[in-house]
């Protein structure tokens, strides 16, 4: 990119069930830790994007939340909003932020990300089905979340001969990783195998409980900055390389295909803007709030052949140690999936992967990372690629 | 039952909700006209000569807004599916295990719906199915299911 573009400092609450705090809450715990592990002072952000909290709540009226956070803030920014894609959110708001500090209206812009999550068995999973297919040509089917997903793999099953126990092995994989992080949901827990996947009970075939994303809560902040502003932070800032998004379709029923649901096309526009090809990245972080995920969009982000997802996580690559690491903080799946801030976790991780500060899981070889994420039901993308070296 | 059992409340069939029909926007009312009369009816673009799915204003292929509608087969193949083996509906409960799909017309379009009158371990990617028709309150909801054997 012509000038420069870095995320410069990443923070993440530690995922967990926070009852006492409302997603307005969580925010200010989100940005209380930022400010305090950076040591930032008020002159080191000049603009602000925000994501409504209270989605998952059962509707968001908080939709005017960066004025409040800036407000809290003392700061008065050139550049703010409030803005909502799903899980793509974060990785758009890098995308606008990065646009405005091109063009040079911007120089230091917080991302932020706070989110509750319902329980399910209390009205979350029909509350969140309602919010994610058609009110008319969908719902009235008993549709919900994974059985939604559901679709996604069963049609790649079909035309590649991909099998439920290779959607396992994506589970199997985030797990390994998850237990290297201390901040992972499952941390404490053991190891998974494709049997203990496969015998978890059945959600929605070929999903069993395994194969889903944890519900939990959190929030994480990303700040943004030119690459001059990015060295008064980190020695090692994140460059970003290149990005594209691409927005399909609203409801899964609508995508053009379900082999082919948009992250490609973000993600050649990505390697374009980078001038770089699939070979020259070291590891991905995909978002996963199913096994299915993962599995589809290595192929589609061109790290594998198109049908042999299943293959690649099967060869153990993407585990600790493995050729083509994938998801290194544990992915939703054993981090935590939390909510509105879900699209944070995986562009967290890609930064600090970058900039050598992920601890125990720390990668040898991250020179480039690919970061991808998507809102609503696979219907919209994100990708960025980050380096070492603008 | 006690008060508080909230999670097993829904296992009883006074408290089991009706399923959710559909809202009736006007420019979709020959759908649920055709339902009513045993026929899938979908808006056409006479410009396209292409019949689409769900009804819209105009079509999406060409913003044109003088659509008219046509009954198509339906008759269609199962574009992708899961089985629900656990649902958080409330109004779904009894019909667990239950199939939601996607139907891939004959005529193109595809549509969101249940596989019914099945046993749901027989449903699979491309089976053959045809549009049946099920009750909904005062509504009429199109429904797929197996196209009966030598009918293919």
């Amino acid at each position: 990119m012509q000038n420069p573009v870095a995320i410069a400092a990443v923070s993440e609450m530690k995922p967990g069930r926070y009852p006492d705090k409302s997603g307005y809450d969580l925010y200010l715990e989100v940005v209380r830790q930022f400010l305090a592990e950076w040591s930032i002072k008020p002159s080191d952000i000049q603009d602000l994007l925000a994501c409504p909290a209270g989605m998952a709540e059962g509707g968001s009226n908080d939709i005017f939340v960066h004025e409040q956070l800036y407000e809290e803030l003392g700061i008065h920014p050139l550049f703010a909003d409030t803005m909502n894609a799903g899980g793509s959110t974060y990785g758009l708001m890098v995308q606008r932020a990065a646009l405005a500090i091109e063009r040079g209206l911007a120089e230091s812009v917080l991302c932020i990300g706070a989110g509750k999550f319902p329980k399910v068995s209390t009205g979350g999973g029909e509350s969140m089905a309602r919010m994610v297919s058609h009110e008319i040509y969908e719902f009235p089917y008993g549709t919900f979340i994974p059985a939604l997903y559901a679709q996604v793999a069963s049609r790649h099953m079909f035309e590649y001969g991909t099998t439920p126990e290779q959607f396992a092995e994506v589970a199997v994989s985030s797990r390994a990783w998850a237990l290297k992080n201390p901040d992972a949901v499952m941390y404490d827990s053991e190891a998974l195998t494709v049997a203990k996947v496969r015998e978890s009970r059945s959600i929605a075939t070929p999903f069993h409980l395994y194969d889903c994303s944890i519900p939990v809560e959190g929030g994480a902040a990303v700040l943004v900055t030119s690459a001059s502003v990015a060295k008064r932070f980190s020695e090692q800032p994140a460059y970003l390389l290149g990005m594209g998004e691409y927005h399909s379709h609203r409801n899964i029923h609508q995508a053009p295909s379900l082999t082919d649901v948009g992250c490609r096309t973000a993600g050649q526009q990505a390697y374009q803007a980078a001038g770089l090809s699939p070979s020259d990245i070291d590891f991905a972080e995909i978002y996963d709030a199913f096994s299915v995920n993962p599995l589809v969009f290595m192929e589609d982000l061109g790290l594998c052949e198109k049908g042999k997802g299943g293959a690649f996580f099967e060869s153990g690559a993407s585990r600790p140690g493995g050729d083509f690491p994938v998801d290194t903080y544990g992915g939703l799946l054993s981090y935590g999936h939390t909510g509105d801030a879900s699209g944070m976790s995986m562009i967290v991780e890609g930064a600090r992967q970058i900039m050598g500060i992920a601890g125990e899981r720390q990668l040898d070889k991250a020179n480039a990372g690919i970061v991808h994420s998507y809102g609503g039901m696979m219907s919209e993308h994100s990708t960025l690629i980050l380096g070492r070296q603008a | 039952m006690s008060e508080n059992s909230e999670a097993s409340h829904s296992e009883t069939n006074s408290s089991v909700p009706a399923k959710p029909q559909p809202r009736i926007t006007p420019w979709a009312e020959p759908l649920w006209q055709g339902c009513a009369e045993g026929k899938l009816r979908l808006p056409y673009c006479d410009q396209c000569e292409a019949c689409f799915y769900y009804p819209r204003l105009w079509c999406p292929q060409c913003f044109n807004q003088d659509l008219s509608w046509q009954d198509v087969s339906g008759k269609g193949k199962v574009y992708s599916f899961s089985v629900i083996h656990q649902s958080p509906l409330a109004s779904y409960q009894e019909d667990v295990p239950y199939v939601l799909a996607v139907i891939e017309l004959a005529e193109g379009p595809r549509m969101m719906t249940n596989v019914v009158n099945c046993e749901v371990d027989t449903v699979c990617v491309d089976m053959p199915v045809e549009v049946t028709f099920e009750a909904r309150g005062d509504m009429t909801i199109p429904q797929f299911q197996a196209v009966a054997q030598g009918e293919k």
